[in-house]
């Protein structure tokens, strides 16, 4: 210890800068808690206390005001910096039908890739929270899809996010108080990484004005560290339901927990296995099944299926199972298949290239 | 302030005699520098012979230590990288390696692993230092499971204009999970700063944030300094003579990990002959320690221990009175039946390792590029464990308190932390490597037939690691 404090104070024998012009000169332990409150860099705390004459309260207007200025300046140099690491990030506000969250009934599901350029930042809770609050954000924000649509994830323009107001994954509800591409820029500022939103895409739908069919999604979230909203892969993925007695089964907690076990299962299958659509439009009997086929895996991720049957025949004897088949002499006859169906999903990979090849043209 | 007035006055020294005579400037180092009697019995075959051209006398092998750098991208790690190699190139101990020239992480492959790691040498009068700098968290924890670039100490570089940044916990976090129990700060770019108590600042927070993290932050030396002055050769107060102060306090700071030859001995066995009127003799490479013939010694692994003693030790059909680390030897052992003795098991010094029947391990699951899996797998999974040379099936399970086993999975690409449960009992240690292989299966959705009714069985390698923490031993009968 004495050593070392010797080390710090030599230079003060060398001429050096003394004619400090400041009249105040901060006091570190002024400087530690503004750093402990805005982690904000050394030099930029002292910059702040300096301008406000060591009021700490406004010190910390200052800082927030001059995040926007240094920010930009920050911005610029990291600027081009190969950003390949980061997380991400899934936000479900309503998983549709049958969900008694306060976005519901329809689904309301975002979900992004925020990029960095090392994976100590990616590990890091500040960018781990930049990544869910944008998540949320595209989940509250996304464009709502015609209820007589299918269900599908839609790009969110990345130029829109950008502008839009960040809003908190902890409390949606919080008036926001920056925009998304502010949050990136203070991010920047503060972790001193080059940042990117490389994608970002969303479904929001609200529910059709009939009860005997409805949408739901479901996620998965891969090798999360820290926080469970992100990880390296992650899936989204929409299901539709029909059934005649559809509210009435809704309203069982078990089929909903039997239900949300579906989904996830759905979601962690696309995530283990390399997917690249949902099913082949025409499938013939005896026709050989394609691993990259969601339909035509074996749905080893779905608990109890040791004998490795394929997802779409699970799909069809869990809707038998739970009476969700009608008589062929229905109006509109409810089959197996078409009981609990996928209809799109969504996986990403941190990195991944995302030229994809054009699978499912017929 | 003794101690640093040394270090300067050798350095004045040595750039005199630089001038005047620049080829000799290593060998007269040499000579100045003196080497000590007990390093000079210190062999350990690293690249001297670059230098054997004119050093070959005075060449002496110095204990060797794995040193890495671990900062944000833009507190200056390869500049002090570059500046320590320019500093010690005058003093002879390094090839100076500027700027542009230290690699950008290239790719290499260790144990069919990928991974991105920068390496410089450079050797000070004390020790010898092999430099790693990986670009992130993933590559420094697949050295540390691989054992390619072992870190044995670490220079946390920051910035004094930042001070410590938010990611520095995660920087220190990774020390710590590598395994390093002592770090060295460098805290680079004081240059820039003319408030000498902010320097006093950003050097307390580091000591509060090292205690933090376990690390001991009252102790840890921490180096003010400026490598861009050091490596433009301006402002040696500020550079050349804060890069040697700092050269210092890695060598009196940071610990030389055991040689192999001086942990206890340890043999696996590979194979067991039974020679008529000797007795039962036991081959393989040992793998650390030093064995004389007489000595006492233990059976451990698959089964209960045995004790014996090593009667005799053969080496190229020569008798021996001692063995050690890295030598190919067959051992003789008193009163054992070839029956008792097996591959698999390790002959080592009594007590010094145990047989186990699970541990928790931080393992990296190759990818399907690397040779590895081509998907997940969930908890339960059974692959065939491989250490030394014993091989035993395991049951990999997700450590206790991991919420949603049921639904986690490990994926080729993930670094995890699993608890491996034994069929059998092992000789194994934390620290210990081991392979995970899968067998006898055929793969998801690979199936090759060379001729009609033969089948081919493919093996694959699921992934490899390193203990970290013993759960239970065996039972001892």
């Amino acid at each position: 210890m004495f050593r070392l404090c010797s080390h710090i104070r030599r230079p003060r024998i060398s001429p050096c800068k003394f004619y400090s012009t400041q009249p105040d000169k901060p006091s570190i332990q002024l400087v530690a808690e503004l750093r402990k409150r805005t982690e904000v860099s050394i030099s930029k705390a002292h910059e702040a206390l300096i301008a406000t004459n060591n009021d700490v309260t406004a010190a910390l207007d200052w800082v927030q005001k001059d995040l926007a200025i240094s920010g930009v300046k920050k911005v610029a140099k990291v600027e081009g910096r190969e950003t390949k690491e980061g997380v991400i990030s899934t936000s479900i506000l309503s998983r549709g039908i049958g969900s008694d969250e306060a976005y519901g009934p329809g689904p309301r599901a975002g979900m992004i890739e925020l990029n960095c350029e090392t994976d100590f930042v990616a590990r890091n809770e500040l960018f781990g929270n930049l990544a869910a609050d944008i998540a949320a954000s595209a989940a509250v924000l996304a464009a709502p899809l015609d209820a007589e649509k299918l269900p599908e994830f839609g790009p969110f323009p990345l130029d829109l996010l950008h502008d839009l107001p960040l809003i908190s994954h902890f409390d949606v509800e919080a008036e926001p108080t920056r925009s998304v591409g502010d949050g990136i820029r203070d991010t920047i500022a503060k972790l001193g990484e080059n940042i990117s939103l490389r994608r970002a895409t969303a479904l929001s739908q609200p529910p059709e004005d009939r009860n005997d069919r409805g949408v739901r999604v479901g996620s998965y979230i891969h090798g999360s560290v820290n926080n469970s909203r992100n990880g390296r892969i992650a899936a989204l993925v929409s299901l539709m339901i029909r059934s005649l007695r559809l509210p009435k089964i809704l309203s069982s907690t078990d089929f909903r927990k039997d239900l949300e076990t579906m989904e996830r299962a759905l979601a962690q299958q696309i995530v283990g296995f390399d997917t690249r659509s949902v099913m082949y439009f025409g499938h013939v009997e005896g026709q050989e099944r394609d691993p990259l086929v969601l339909y035509d895996q074996p749905f080893m991720m779905y608990p109890g299926n040791e004998a490795g049957q394929v997802v779409e025949l699970v799909l069809q004897q869990w809707a038998v199972e739970r009476g969700m088949v009608t008589s062929m002499d229905d109006p509109e006859q409810i089959t197996a298949a078409s009981a609990l169906f996928v209809v799109d999903f969504e996986k990403w990979t941190v990195g991944e290239s995302v030229i994809e090849p054009d699978f499912v043209s017929e | 302030m003794l101690s640093l007035a040394t270090p300067r006055a050798i350095a004045r020294s040595v750039s005199s005699a630089r001038i005047t005579r620049p080829l000799l400037s290593t060998v007269s180092q040499r000579l100045s520098a003196g080497p000590s009697s007990s390093e000079l019995f210190l062999t350990l075959g690293l690249n001297y012979a670059s230098r054997r051209g004119y050093a070959e006398a005075y060449s002496r092998a110095k204990p060797h230590l794995n040193i890495g750098t671990i900062g944000h991208v833009d507190h200056g790690k390869t500049t002090l990288t570059a500046a320590i190699t320019k500093i010690l190139s005058e003093q002879g101990g390094a090839k100076f390696t500027d700027y542009a020239a230290i690699d950008k992480a290239p790719e290499e492959r260790a144990r069919g692993i990928t991974i991105n790691s920068t390496h410089v040498e450079y050797e000070t009068k004390a020790r010898h230092y092999g430099h790693i700098d990986c670009p992130g968290h993933a590559d420094y924890i697949k050295n540390m499971i691989t054992g390619a670039n072992l870190m044995d100490g670490a220079i946390i570089v920051v910035s004094a204009t930042d001070g410590s940044m938010p990611q520095t916990r995660e920087h220190l976090l990774l020390a710590r999970q590598v395994g390093l129990k002592k770090l060295v700060v460098f805290i680079n770019k004081v240059d820039q700063i003319t408030d000498l108590e902010l320097l006093e600042l950003v050097e307390m927070e580091m000591r509060d944030l090292l205690s933090t993290y376990n690390f001991d932050g009252e102790h840890t030396p921490i180096v003010l300094g400026s490598a861009l002055a050091a490596l433009e050769g301006r402002d040696p107060e500020r550079g050349a003579q804060k890069i040697e102060q700092l050269m210092k306090a890695c060598d009196d700071w940071l610990d030389i990990p055991p040689r192999d030859f001086q942990k206890p001995f340890l043999l696996p066995v590979e194979d067991v002959f039974s020679i008529s009127g000797r007795g039962t003799v036991a081959t393989g490479r040992a793998e650390r320690g030093i064995a004389n013939k007489g000595d006492e010694v233990e059976v451990v692994g698959l089964g209960p221990n045995l004790k014996t003693t090593l009667t005799g030790i053969e080496m190229f059909h020569k008798e021996l009175d001692r063995g050690e680390a890295g030598d190919n030897m067959g051992a003789l052992l008193r009163g054992v039946k070839r029956e008792q003795i097996k591959r698999g098991q390790v002959i080592a010094a009594p007590g010094s390792i145990k047989a186990v029947s699970s541990f928790q391990a931080q393992i990296y699951v190759l990818t399907k590029d690397e040779g590895g899996r081509y998907g997940p797998f969930l908890e339960g999974f059974c692959p065939q464990l491989f250490i030394r040379t014993a091989d035993v099936t395991v049951r990999l399970t997700f450590p206790s308190g991991t919420p949603n086993v049921a639904e986690k999975m490990v994926m080729p690409g993930d670094h995890v932390e699993l608890v491996c449960n034994l069929v059998h009992d092992v000789a194994a240690e934390v620290g210990s490597r081991f392979t995970l292989r899968e067998g006898n299966k055929t793969g998801q959705f690979l199936m090759c037939c060379l001729s009609p009714g033969f089948a081919f069985i493919i093996s694959v390698t699921v992934g490899t690691g390193i203990i970290t923490k013993i759960l239970s031993l065996a039972e001892q009968k």
